[in-house]
């Protein structure tokens, strides 16, 4: 387990991974969203309500996940 | 460049679109290239594995990337991202194997790219490039996938 945690450590210092990680949380947060938002609409939120949670507009919304 | 592209290269690159939207990426980057790619049954014979396997270690590189900066994705909920209806542009790895493409067609004695010369260019990347990253992650023997196509080439 320590020398697990230790290349984790040794790892976390190259940039390769650091950049990845950071490219894998935007593509996390997008994932979650269409999740989220699924979830939502299937209990009846309206897409402003949805806008609102989201911090945008309920057009920006709409247009990403309205059919 | 398009204008080179035969049909099935032009459906890679539709693929490629398609993969990039889904994972929520905003530009379509060489990894995307190479799941466009493996759109085609000729090229997961040549690489000997398959789209699923090659989506399942990209997420394999997020999740242990993650990690590393102490997010543990396990029992998140997610869903595929919706195609957008905005641009999608290259990014400028990606725009790189489009050259190196069409030398592979004019090395094969082609006219127009193939999908082919596409996976031979993307064989081409080198860490830190993240279709190279995936080809590690695969454990592809790039050698002797080029001999493949080489081989059985057009």
């Amino acid at each position: 387990m320590e020398t697990q945690e230790l290349s984790e450590r040794l790892r976390s210092h190259d940039p390769a991974v650091g950049l990845r990680a950071v490219g894998a949380l935007h593509r996390l947060a997008e994932q979650v969203e269409a999740a989220a938002v699924a979830r939502a609409r299937e209990q009846g939120w309206s897409w402003e309500q949805i806008g609102d949670a989201l911090g945008v507009s309920r057009q920006s919304v709409h247009a990403k996940y309205g059919k | 460049m398009f204008e080179q592209f035969a049909a099935e290269a032009r459906a890679t690159v539709a693929s490629a679109l398609e993969e990039t939207t889904l994972r929520g990426d905003r530009r379509i980057g060489t990894e995307h290239l190479l799941l466009g790619v493996l759109h085609e049954p000729r090229a997961v014979r040549a690489l000997g594995t398959d789209l699923e396997t090659a989506r399942a270690a990209l997420d394999t590189l997020d999740r242990s990337a993650l990690a590393v900066v102490g997010i543990d994705v396990h029992g998140i909920e997610r869903a595929p991202v919706p195609a957008s209806r905005k641009r999608t542009p290259f990014t400028s790895g990606a725009r790189a194997v489009l050259p190196r493409a069409l030398a592979e067609t004019r090395r094969a004695g082609g006219r127009r790219i193939q999908p082919e010369h596409l996976l031979l260019a993307l064989l081409d990347c080198e860490r830190p490039d993240p279709a190279a990253d995936l080809l590690t992650e695969l454990g592809v023997d790039r050698a002797a996938v080029r001999e493949r196509i080489r081989r059985t080439g057009r």
